[in-house]
């Protein structure tokens, strides 16, 4: 991740990674169900239940309901999911039984790509064939983003990231926008933020075109344009982040990460 | 009907691998993130096995050493990388620059793949899901023609769901916690794909931390995951699934896991670590003494005990 400060912000008093996993605890709402992965959306999530959303509820791909973890799981399958959940299953179960019938309120995936759309690409930069960097593919993120009632994205921003059109459909976003779940069949869901260490972006009811929300403290809207290859739309009044409070990084940095395993040494 | 001959089940790794993984198997082995069979992954790559085709969705330093080694033809699955520890850079060495060899892959999601076995493990052509419409993963085939297809419900509801193929591994391979002689084999703790993935086996060969009297396995019977007359071979392999974790037995070998990913980045440096810790070793008990009682001590597992039910009625 991103530690670098950007030149605007000498003295910030915290990490990009921390204000990401910040970001991704301020778009739960209490009582959720939320679909997580390791990494920063997890942080996220235990820490929305830490403070606003104490009922919130994680659910894990590999079978875990509820997970109450005493450290930093390194893995979906972290045994250490598991003694205190209430619930044990498998693929089926979270995937199957949980999530395509439409229970679950929200998913996080990473990116490598987005489109203006918020499809995604975490399969290969390049030609398929013979990419110039394969990565690890789909996992869980196509099921995430095609099933969940709505998928927040958490990634690094620069302009071969933000791209007019992925190598690779990975996970849909909107697709080719209004309509284009419903037309390719999917039952509900869609991006409804973006988190990069620049910025939050949120989507057009209407067109479903990525729209810049919030910019980090200390970056400019200037920047934003700078990293995303198409013309991003802007709004005519650009709002900062807020920025960590405290409280929220006290909880990261001692209790949810404490040797700095995502956020960053 | 069950076999007779249940006590030619137990066998020592090696042999196996010699009976269960002829070149070209069609292999399914286990765990996402946790209990994977390394040892035996590590013996297969020691037999030079050659041109498996590689059937599971959550694949990590298991199919990154077996792709890197050159005994893979093929692979279908949904994920291929070291989780927090990175990319896969045995694998992205074969996609990206055929070394050792060009492979084949066909890509579908997670939860298309558990679909896939359910079929498998059911006995049906194919399932319905309601993932990967709309991406490239519907669209982008390599050697499954179609991979994929879109049916509209013959009932009438409009609704439209993915049908994806069944996927019958030759050979399932489950590492799990224990087993009685006769295979009867529990698990606990999370169980990814591992109980429809294990039973679409056309081949089952459990791999266990321990062997148990088969009344510990008829005290709690709502455990056990694959019922003994599916299970072909029993391999006993305490730290079978190092570094990974088996809950109950030890936990993750973060250190181990961070030198693969550290070592795996350039080919020299990972042709070294294959030397040292595969084909440098003769086996599972060699691989156990290298890494020592001390480093495997501080992995063992905490206890921390289930309740207990009455099954009384």
């Amino acid at each position: 991740m991103a530690t670098d400060a950007p030149p605007a912000a000498p003295s910030r008093e915290y990490k990009l990674t921390e204000l990401m996993a910040i970001c991704a605890a301020r778009e739960l709402k209490d009582r959720e169900i939320a679909f997580i992965g390791t990494g920063l959306p997890m942080l996220g999530g235990m820490l929305a239940k830490a403070t606003h959303a104490p009922n919130c509820i994680m659910v894990f791909e590999s079978g875990v309901v509820d997970a109450r973890p005493k450290r930093t799981p390194l893995s979906i399958g972290d045994a250490c999911l598991v003694p205190g959940s209430v619930m044990l299953g498998g693929l089926l179960e979270v995937f199957g039984l949980l999530m395509q019938p439409g229970h679950v309120d929200v998913g996080f995936i990473g990116a490598a790509q987005i489109d203006r759309f918020g499809n995604i690409n975490t399969t290969c930069i390049g030609d398929y064939a013979r990419p110039k960097v394969r990565l690890p593919g789909s996992g869980g993120g196509n099921d995430i983003g095609s099933l969940a009632k709505r998928t927040i994205i958490m990634m690094k921003q620069d302009a071969k990231k933000f791209v007019e059109k992925v190598d690779y459909l990975t996970t849909p976003g909107y697709i080719d926008g209004p309509g284009g779940r419903e037309r390719a069949g999917l039952p509900r869901g869609g991006p409804s933020a973006v988190i990069t260490d620049l910025g939050l972006y949120r989507f057009d009811p209407e067109t479903k075109e990525m729209i810049l929300d919030t910019t980090h403290p200390g970056v400019t809207v200037d920047e934003i344009r700078a990293n995303v290859s198409w013309e991003i739309r802007v709004p005519p009044r650009v709002r900062t982040t807020k920025a960590p409070t405290k409280r929220e990084l006290r909880i990261l940095r001692t209790k949810l990460d404490p040797e700095g395993i995502f956020l960053g040494g | 009907m069950a076999e007779p001959e249940v006590h030619d089940k137990l066998l020592p790794l090696p042999e196996a691998v010699r009976k269960f993984v002829p070149d070209g198997c069609g292999l399914r082995t286990c765990g996402i993130g946790m209990r994977k069979p390394m040892a035996f992954t590590y013996e297969v790559i020691r037999q030079r096995k050659k041109d498996l085709n590689l059937l599971l969705s959550g694949w990590t330093e298991d199919a990154d050493l077996f792709i890197g080694c050159g005994s893979v033809g093929r692979l279908e699955g949904s994920y291929l990388g070291l989780e927090a520890f990175g990319l896969a850079y045995g694998y992205r060495r074969a996609m990206e620059k055929g070394i050792p060899r060009s492979i084949q892959i066909e890509e579908y999601s997670n939860f298309s793949m558990t679909m896939r076995f359910l079929a498998g493990a059911m006995g049906l052509p194919f399932m319905p899901v309601k993932s990967m419409l709309g991406s490239d993963l519907m669209k982008v085939e390599a050697f499954r023609h179609p991979k994929a297809t879109v049916l509209e419900d013959p009932f009438g509801s409009g609704e439209r769901v993915a049908l994806v193929p069944a996927c019958t591994p030759d050979l399932s391979v489950l590492h799990a916690q224990r087993c009685d002689e006769d295979g009867n084999t529990q698990v606990w703790g999370q169980l990814g794909d591992d109980v429809w993935g294990t039973l679409a086996g056309r081949r089952i060969l459990v791999i266990v931390e321990e062997i148990v009297p088969s009344k510990v396995i008829r005290k709690d019977p709502n455990r056990t995951v694959v019922p003994g007359f599916r299970v072909d071979g029993i391999v006993h392999a305490p730290f079978g699934a190092h570094p990974y974790q088996v809950q109950g037995y030890y936990d993750v070998d973060v250190a181990f896991r961070k030198e693969y990913a550290e070592r795996s980045v350039t080919l020299e440096s990972w042709q070294a670590w294959v030397d040292e810790w595969i084909y440098g070793l003769d086996g599972h008990e060699a691989d156990l003494r290298k890494l020592g009682e001390g480093r495997l001590a501080r992995l063992r597992a905490k206890r921390e005990m289930s309740g207990q039910v009455n099954y009384g009625y």
